[in-house]
This record gives structure tokens, sequence and C-alpha cells, in this order.
């Protein structure tokens, strides 16, 4: 009776606020955590240097640092959805970056083709590794290792040493801004409603039911050969985009630029609270986990230390966030058994 | 069964290795003469001395990524220690022992935390390259211990000292797997995890050791190798990442884990030496080597794959 009687505008609230709570424990911890470090470091910062933070182009700088890690990050997740992991990332990025960097281009129009051209081999390169995969039932750490060595010498083929000059119109297309906000910050915009977008279609439903139990996927008809295919052809696919942002920014190229993009997009993706046994997570979340992770330099100088300190947190914190989750899962696996 | 065919993967890797010595000869009869094959034995210890860690971990499964960066580590680490005046053996030790603490933490993130090992190890080579370049601001001055280098240039009854180790390796090596109950545990937790432990086997702290081992192995051919080059540098450990890995596959191992023996991996060890020796006779470079180590290994794997199937069936 006293339902019926609250006035209708406030139970839709508390209904609202009911469906919002239980999306929340839905989640889990892991749904909210790359949020808290994003904020946490970012108030960190704010306090030690605020130019970091609210600075004069500081939004630009930290964006178009952002937008080639969420590329890879993004691709990275899907194919961890299926509990795989693409270490070939790597090498395309390289490879991207490389060619960008030996090819004179001359007109806008072979520019744009060119551009097509690198988004195509990276579809070819993913596409290639979710084909061993999915044909062979190999493990995708131990083929993609192999297309990351195979990827990373035709790069060194292509540029032997760092240098090399990319085309000058495209760094002007990645610099400035459009709509008085930032063109890496739009990237960034871009590829949020990207997975908005996505998470509704069967490709993600059929990815994560792969990731949680493989066989009875099949048994319930999911296309198996196909998703794991699509999935790593994508992340090739933002693997050529990272590279082609990366050789815009740099205007140079450098036979060795993808590498670090593989330990990076992993701890991206696990920061990101998406689970390495498959099945969980989100894109979004993975691109709030490249913002936190990117972070870490901006703390490092904020409190006056080496720079190269960075590179020995960003390798830390990948360590304690998948040990973490590991022993959580292991916990509540634990706990289901007993 | 007969010896052939039950060893057929590792008896494979050494022919692919004769077939190239062959290949090498027919091209050039330089291949193999004037202390060529002496150089080659050299340059295959190093990966295969890695080799031996790595194969233990990948007999169980797992695999060890960090590899490059604890052979740089433990390089320049004794370059910088015994330039700053400290006694080399007390360096040597505490440059093992170190080594063996990044071993241990990777084990012990594997076995008991449960993290798949590529992330753990992934994350550790990421760790051990930042504490580095911290350590020498990114670039290396001291230059390698006179005992040192002494010693790896060095020859007992002919033989260079760098093979005994080896030697030493290959043995120890073979008789972990063959000869001790340690190794047996390997093979079944590689096998069947549940089963293992159902058997008795304290799966979690066997777990540990492969990679203590690897990252020991790791240590020692870093300062080796620096011996040998008479230099340490940072990207010294860097091709060690697939080589060691590729090695343990062309020897026939399963990446599943399982199955597999250290002396397939020595011959893993001499493909890769030849073929590094056999590019640029055809004037390809150190690119191309990373490719074919890439084209080898997805071949090797998927020939192993095949082999599966065809067990099952």
């Amino acid at each position: 009776m006293s339902a019926t009687a609250t006035p209708p505008a406030a139970g839709g609230a508390a209904a609202r606020l009911q469906t919002a709570r239980a999306a929340l424990a839905r989640g889990g911890t892991s749904a909210w955590m790359p949020y808290v470090y994003a904020l946490a470091l970012g108030a960190a910062i704010y306090l030690l240097q605020p130019a970091l933070i609210d600075g004069p182009g500081a939004l630009d700088a930290r964006a178009s640092a952002v937008v080639p890690l969420a590329l890879v990050a993004f691709g990275q997740t899907l194919v961890m959805f299926t509990r795989g992991i693409d270490l070939a990332v790597g090498g395309v990025v390289s490879t991207a970056t490389a060619i960008l960097a030996t090819k004179a281009v001359g007109s806008t129009a072979g520019l744009v083709v060119l551009l097509l051209a690198l988004v195509a081999l990276g579809a070819f390169a993913g596409a290639l590794n979710g084909a061993a995969i999915a044909a062979t039932r190999l493990q995708p750490f131990i083929v993609t290792l192999a297309t990351w060595s195979i990827w990373g010498g035709v790069a060194l083929v292509i540029l032997p040493t760092e240098g090399g000059a990319s085309p000058p119109q495209l760094t002007t297309w990645v610099l400035g801004s459009f709509l008085g906000v930032p063109k890496s910050v739009w990237a960034i915009v871009v590829l949020f409603a990207l997975w908005l977008w996505l998470r509704r279609t069967r490709l993600i439903t059929d990815l994560r039911a792969i990731g949680s139990d493989e066989q009875r996927a099949r048994l319930i008809g999911v296309p198996i050969a196909r998703r794991k295919l699509q999935c790593y052809a994508l992340s090739g696919v933002l693997a050529a985009l990272a590279g082609i942002w990366i050789a815009a920014q740099t205007g140079s190229g450098a036979p060795n630029a993808g590498d670090p993009f593989i330990l990076n997009s992993v701890a991206a993706v696990v920061v990101g609270g998406t689970s390495i046994f498959g099945g969980t997570g989100s894109a979004a979340a993975s691109i709030v986990g490249a913002i936190a992770f990117l972070m870490i330099p901006d703390l490092i100088s904020a409190l006056q230390l080496s720079s190269f300190w960075s590179v020995f947190f960003q390798g830390a914190l990948l360590i304690v966030a998948v040990t973490a989750s590991s022993i959580a899962v292991q916990l509540r696996q634990r706990k289901a058994v007993a | 069964m007969s010896f052939l065919a039950r060893h057929r993967p590792i008896v494979t890797a050494y022919a692919i290795a004769l077939v190239l010595l062959a290949v090498g000869t027919i091209h050039s009869l330089d291949f193999v003469g004037g202390g060529q094959i002496r150089t080659m034995l050299i340059y295959a210890s190093f990966i295969g001395i890695i080799g031996l860690g790595q194969t233990l971990c990948i007999l169980t499964g797992g695999i060890d990524l960090s590899v490059p960066w604890t052979l740089t580590g433990a390089a320049v680490l004794t370059s910088q220690l015994t330039a700053d005046g400290h006694a080399l053996l007390p360096v040597i030790v505490l440059v093992l022992a170190f080594a063996a603490v990044v071993g241990l933490l990777n084990g012990l993130g594997v076995a008991y935390a449960g993290v798949p090992p590529i992330i753990m190890t992934l994350g550790m080579n990421g760790a051990l390259q930042g504490l580095l370049l911290v350590y020498t601001n990114g670039g290396i001055a001291a230059t390698p211990p006179k005992a040192l280098t002494d010693f790896v240039l060095g020859d007992a009854l002919g033989v260079p000292n760098q093979l005994w180790i080896w030697a030493a390796v290959i043995a120890v090596g073979c008789a972990l797997l063959s000869l001790t109950t340690f190794g047996r545990r390997l093979y079944a937790i590689g096998t069947n995890r549940r089963a293992a432990e159902l058997a008795g086997v304290r799966v979690r702290r066997v777990l540990v050791v492969p990679y203590v081992l690897s990252a020991v192995g790791a240590a020692v051919t870093g300062l080796l190798m620096m011996g040998f080059t008479g230099q340490a540098f940072l990207s010294m450990g860097d091709p060690y990442l697939f080589s060691s890995a590729v090695a343990v596959a062309v020897g026939g191992a399963s990446i599943l884990g399982g199955s597999g023996h250290y002396t397939g991996t020595i011959g893993g060890a001499l493909v890769l030496t030849l073929v590094a020796s056999l590019l640029p006779l055809f004037k390809l470079g150190t690119a191309w080597l990373q490719i074919a180590y890439g084209v080898i290994l997805l071949a090797t794997v998927y020939a192993a794959s095949l082999r599966l199937t065809r067990k099952k069936d």
C-alpha cells in the first residue's frame, strides 16, 4: 500500500539509486578501482605540482600521451576477454612508425592512402595471429611472441636505427584543437564512444562468453574461430593506429618504439580491472587505467626523482595489480568450493 | 618403441642442426674451418646456459620473460661494483643471490598468487629495467674486471673455460631432469597439475624452483657474456628473450608443459647459433635473425601441436 502512496518522482529516484547501487555491487571492487587510481594519482600530482594538472597545455600534453596507449589497451582488453594476450602489438606499433618515418609522401591523397594501407597491415597482422590461434589451438602468448619477433624484425629492416622523418602534414593533423578542445581529447572521447557502442554488440558478448568458458560458448553456438580472428584483427588495427599517432607526435620513427606498449597495455588493462582470467571487464576502464598508468611519470617528476624511476614503478604497478587480482580470484574460488 | 621414435622431436633438432651445417659448408668451406666451430659452440653456450632454466619453466607450462634484464643486471652490477673496488668473488656471490631473489619473486607470484607466468615475468622485466636505469643513470662507464675476462677467454685442456661451464650445466640439467624426483615432479606438474597434487606433489613449492634456476642461469650467462665481449651494455640481454624460448621450442618441448628435455634445448641452441651464422652469408643482418626466430618459433610449436593431436587420435 505504502509503495503506491509514494510520489512517483521520489520512487523513481529511489529506484534509480538502487539500480546504481546494484550496478556498483555487480561490478565489484575492480570495476571502480581504475577511477580511484586515476583520481588519487591526479590529486597527488596536483598537490605537488599543480601546473602538471591545470597548467597551460597540460591537458593536451597528457591526452596526447594517453592516446596511443589507450588505443593499444582497447585492443588488448578485447583479446584478454577471451583469456588471450597480444604481445605482437609491440612489433605492429614499431612497424607502423618505421614505415611512416621512411616513406616520403608528396600529396595529401598519397598520405591518406598510406595511412589506410597501414591500418590494413595492422588488420592483416592481427588476423594472422587470430587465425593461427583459432585454427591450431596454440596458446596466444606463444603465437604472439613469435609474431612480435617477426614484426619487430620487419621494423628493423625498414628503419635500422632511430630517425627518419614522418610526413609533416600528419603532425599538423594531430596537433592543435578542434572546436576549442585538443584533438587528443577528441580521440579519447571517440574511443569511449566506440566502447559504448561496441559493448552492446554481439561481438563483445561472444568474446566474454569465450573467456569465461570456451567449451560452453561452443555449445551455445558462439562462432569461436571467427570471434577470435576478429578480436586479434581489431587489436592489430588499433596498434597500427597507435603507431600512426606516435609517428605524428614525434615526427620521426624508432624501430623499437612499440616495445614498451606490451607491458604498458597489459598494465592498463589490469589496472582497469579487466580479469586476466577472461570473461569480464571493460575497454572504457582500460582507457582510465591507461590515464592512471601514465600519471606515474608525472608523479615521479613532481617528486623530483630521476625519470628512470617511472620505468620501475610502471613494472612494479603491473606486478602488484596482477598479484592482487590473482589472489582475489583464488580466494573467491576457495570460498566457492567451501 | 625404438630410441629414435621415442625421441623424435629431439633427434629432429639435431638433424636440422646438421642440415644447417651442411648448407653453410656448401656455401663456403670457411664456414666450419679456422676455429669457426669453436666460436659457434661458445655462442651456442650462452643460449644453452639460459636455456636450462627456460626449459624447466616451459616444462611446467610457464615461461620466463624476465631473462633479458636479469642477464643485463648481473653484468652491469658486477662491472660497476668491481670498478668501485670490491673484490670479484663476493660480488659474484652477491649478484647470483640477487638473481635468486628475482627468480624467487617470479616463482612466488606464479606458484602462490596464481599470476600467469607471462604477465608476472613481463612485469618483473620492466621493474628490473627501471631499477638498472636508475642505478646506471642510463649509461655504463665501467669495464668488466680483468680476472673475469681472463677466465672466460682462457682454456683448460685445449677447451675454452666457457665450454667447460656449459658442460657442467648440461650434466646438472640432464641429471636433474632424468635422475631426480624433482625432475619427475616437474613433468608431473606440467602434464596435469591437479593429478600431481593428488599424487602428493607439493606443487606450489616445486613450481618456484624453475624460476629461481632460470634467473640464476641468466645471471651466470650475463657474467660470462660480459667476460667474453669485454663490456657490459644495457641492451645485451635483449636477444635472449626470444632465443631462449625458441631454443626450447626447437628442442621439441611442448609449450603446454609436461614434455621435452634439456638435451633437446641443447640441439635448439645449436640450431639457432647456426642460423645466426648462416644469415650473414646471405647478406641478412640481425633484423632478419629476429624475423627468422619468429618464423622458427611458429613452425616448431605448430609441428609440436600436430604431434600432440596425432597422439590423441
